[in-house]
């Protein structure tokens, strides 16, 4: 076991792997102090970069970005009061007004210092897990690992956040996608339409970047945010470093609960933030200044997000079950390299796992000194306005999209994806299950087959582990009805430490769950339905192998979204959360409004301006149109031309640059686009002009 | 001085404002109200001076920094270095007490002043 770690940490001398992991760590800061990308959108980016490299430079880039991520979210949060991913908004309540009183030094070398003590941390923990977990591994068989995939879908889909309802619904719709294309038992095409490019299975960066990664351009491009001064880089490290080591406790706490909110699916960075903050608050004596300004409300949670990525690799490398959105990309790319996560790795690949865990250790101090050294400089990055980075955002996704399978066709689903994704998020359901359910699908299939086969009848079911996971699986259901049950008739005495509804509302993230209640999310969830059910219909037609995965999937799935339909229709007459008895006013007399947008309008939700909804819709509506407009000119005249008509115009008339910006981003854009294939294994599309 | 009272639109919770208008202490002694229900409506300070005239033109409403109501009230009551901390019970039974927690007891074991817990008069 040491011999392995040390060779792992040998085979790190290896300048090239070292370079990678430099440029991971340095894409991981940027990417971090851009607000609206955290964790998942610089595994998202970095993915499609790493096509066609050896598998250990691909990990090194990746956990390198992944491990620092949340060492730079905080400078944004700290200095700007907007947080760079939203599980630093936890840090900006007290990180941001320690930074008005004059002490932003104090307050970010209180979070650098943390990030890392939770990384490396974290990566201790990782390094504890794998001989810890091996015994149990290798002791897996399929009906085990048939249990796993189940549980990693439903614990992601009860514990994350929103109702269980959402989840399960989302969570099923993901293996519904994962189900496309070749069936892995018969060989058969399944919701192919006939296709070629959709019988190989929809690719998962495609999918990843279109649900999160599109998604969200759409919802931020419109925010033209601030206008507030920066609060100015003052005080001295010296005084916050000392300060830190004193808070010592603290930072372990955090960095603990934060690695256990990883092994959870489902349980993101944001939720494991929250729970540390709640847990500092909770056994501070003194709870005066938490709020305003405590450096206990900072390292404790800065160290919980970082620990949080490093707990997420423990079950998505030991038992291939993702903890989090990030990974379930790396465990993606892990099976595209052919390298299958759980019995596998630790038998054949443990090398490869120490690698990951001394890259991460690595990446976590690099990214801490880094963030000293530079932060004034970096500082200056968080105030671009997001719809200025967006187009240029939009065209490294689509190009990354593309390297998967080098088919048009998944560029055009991504962006329906990004439509749908960002009506998920507009309606407050969690996408994290869509996407682990969309992971997991094959593996699912793949396992059950294997259990049937090797097992009569139901006789696996009597496995000790099944029935252990069988338990772990009821026992959350459980939970949330008393949840459910303690919330109608609990009221003063309502207050169980919760750590999903902890307030972390506008902060980063005004659109989060804006649209529900209203006839959008009653039409997201009648949608559900008609897709499940013309799943069901559809696989009517499959074989008796091949159908059965469909079917359970699309029975359960129509059973979850009628109960959702059934959900929004019985809570449309009253408020959604019925907090505030804002009168109805002249809504309803309008709602029967035959365009949707007068229809959108006219219906007031108590939370969110209407008109900012409606605000919302059309910016969407806008940008995903210009992003099918893009890829039209890309099928017509190529990637670059179509970058260089496209970025410009985006910039001018979205984002309303100076056409000075405008012209000299597009024609850097196009350089590094023009240069990629010759320092990367990278293809650009070519359109049928060329 | 002030009384912090947490705040919850049941009969625990108007019993623990009641008290705190009733409690003796220094003329025009502050009563600050603190939610102590996660997402429920608060009430203005009129409404609750409309409500209980004992407390008119001394009671305000103010919401803590930190997530948990329990946190919040106790957060409150230091930062005014509040005289009194006024809660509300409800019936529980040692049963329930394990499932349903209690804002209530994490108020009387955290707060840093005394505290005073009263019940609803017996229906």
């Amino acid at each position: 076991m040491t011999d392995a770690a040390f060779s792992a940490l040998a085979s790190l001398a290896d300048p090239s792997l070292l370079i990678m992991l430099a440029i991971g760590v340095v894409a991981g800061l940027v990417i971090g102090l851009i607000p609206g990308l955290g964790g998942t959108g610089a595994v998202a980016i970095l993915l499609p970069v790493t096509f066609g490299m050896e598998p250990e430079a691909a990990l090194a880039m990746l956990i390198g970005a992944l491990a620092v991520v949340h060492t730079s979210d905080t400078v944004a949060a700290v200095l700007l009061g907007a947080p760079g991913s939203a599980s630093a908004s936890v840090t900006m309540l007290d990180g941001y007004s320690m930074a008005r009183k004059g002490q932003a030094k104090r307050a970010l070398s209180l979070a650098f210092l943390s990030s890392m003590a939770g990384g490396l941390i974290g990566a201790l923990g990782l390094t504890i897990a794998i001989p810890l977990a091996r015994p149990m591994v290798l002791s897996f068989g399929s009906p085990e690992l048939f249990m796993l995939t189940i549980l990693g879908v439903s614990l992601a889909a009860v514990l994350s956040r929103g109702n269980v309802v959402k989840g399960l619904t989302a969570g099923l719709l993901g293996l519904l996608l994962g189900l496309v294309g070749t069936s892995p038992t018969t060989a058969e095409e399944r919701f192919s339409f006939g296709s070629l490019f959709l019988s190989d299975g929809m690719s998962l960066v495609a999918v990843a970047l279109g649900v999160f990664g599109l998604a969200e351009i759409a919802s931020r491009v419109g925010q033209r945010r601030i206008t507030e001064k920066p609060v100015e880089l003052s005080g001295g490290w010296g005084a916050g470093i000392r300060e830190w080591l004193t808070h010592w406790s603290q930072v372990i706490r955090g960095a603990l609960i934060g690695i256990w909110a990883g092994v959870l699916p489902g349980v993101g960075a944001t939720a494991g933030t929250w729970l540390a903050y709640g847990q500092a608050v909770a056994t501070a004596k003194d709870k005066r200044k938490f709020g305003k300004g405590d450096p206990r409300g900072i390292v404790g949670p800065e160290s919980a997000n970082n620990s949080v990525e490093a707990g997420d690799l423990i079950p998505t490398f030991l038992f291939g079950i993702p903890g989090g959105v990030p990974s379930a990309m790396l465990l993606g790319m892990l099976l595209t390299y052919g390298i299958q996560p759980g019995p596998a790795i630790v038998t054949e690949h443990l090398d490869l796992m120490y690698l990951i865990v001394w890259a991460f250790a690595i990446a976590s101090v690099a990214g801490a000194f880094f963030c000293f050294l530079l932060t004034g400089q970096l500082a200056r990055l968080t105030k671009v306005p997001f719809a200025v980075l967006g187009p240029g955002l939009l065209v490294i996704m689509l190009l990354g999209a593309f390297q998967e399978g080098g088919q048009l066709g998944d560029l055009w689903i991504m962006v329906a994806l990004g439509v749908v994704g960002f009506f998920l998020k507009a309606t407050g359901m969690p996408r994290a299950p869509m996407l682990i359910g969309f992971v997991l699908a094959i593996p699912m299939e793949r396992y059950y087959y294997l259990t049937a086969n090797l097992y009569d009848g139901f006789g696996w079911m009597t496995r000790p582990g099944v029935m252990i996971f069988a338990a772990v699986l009821i026992v959350p259901i459980l939970w949330s009805l008393l949840k459910k049950l303690r919330r109608t008739a609990g009221q003063v005495d309502d207050g169980h430490r919760d750590e999903h509804d902890e307030p972390d509302t506008s902060a980063g993230d005004e659109l989060e769950g804006s649209f529900a209640g209203t006839r959008w999310s009653l039409g997201v969830a009648v949608t559900a339905v008609v897709v499940f059910a013309g799943a069901l219909w559809l696989s009517s037609s499959f074989s008796d192998e091949a159908q059965l995965m469909p079917r359970l999937v699309a029975i359960g799935g129509l059973v979850m979204a009628g109960l959702l339909v059934a959900q929004e229709l019985r809570s449309r007459p009253r408020r959604p959360r019925g907090a505030d008895p804002v009168p109805m006013d002249d809504a309803l007399s309008g709602s029967s409004g035959s365009s949707t947008m007068v229809a959108t309008r006219s219906r007031t939700e108590p939370a969110v301006e209407p008109a900012t909804r409606r605000r919302d819709l059309v910016i969407a509506a806008r940008t995903f149109g210009a992003m099918a407009v893009f890829l039209v000119l890309v099928g017509l005249v190529g990637y670059v031309a179509a970058t260089l008509v496209f970025v410009p115009v985006f910039l001018m008339y979205a984002a309303w640059t100076r056409p000075r910006t405008a012209i000299v981003y597009t024609l850097v854009l196009a350089a590094m686009l023009l240069a990629l294939p010759s320092l990367l294994p990278v293809d650009l599309p070519m359109g049928v002009l060329q | 001085m002030t009384v912090v009272v947490a705040y919850a639109d049941t009969d625990p919770g108007h019993a623990a404002v009641r008290a705190a208008a009733e409690t003796p202490g220094p003329e025009g002694e502050t009563v600050v109200l603190v939610p102590a229900v996660r997402g429920e409506a608060v009430p203005t300070a009129e409404e609750v001076a409309a409500r209980w005239p004992g407390l008119a033109g001394r009671v305000q409403v103010e919401h803590g920094d930190v997530g948990d109501p329990s946190d919040q009230v106790v957060q409150v009551a230091q930062r005014l270095g509040a005289r009194l901390v006024v809660v509300g019970l409800r019936a529980r039974s040692p049963v329930g007490k394990l499932v349903f927690g209690s804002t209530a007891q994490r108020i009387l074991l955290d707060a840093t002043c005394p505290v005073l817990a009263v019940k609803p008069a017996a229906a």
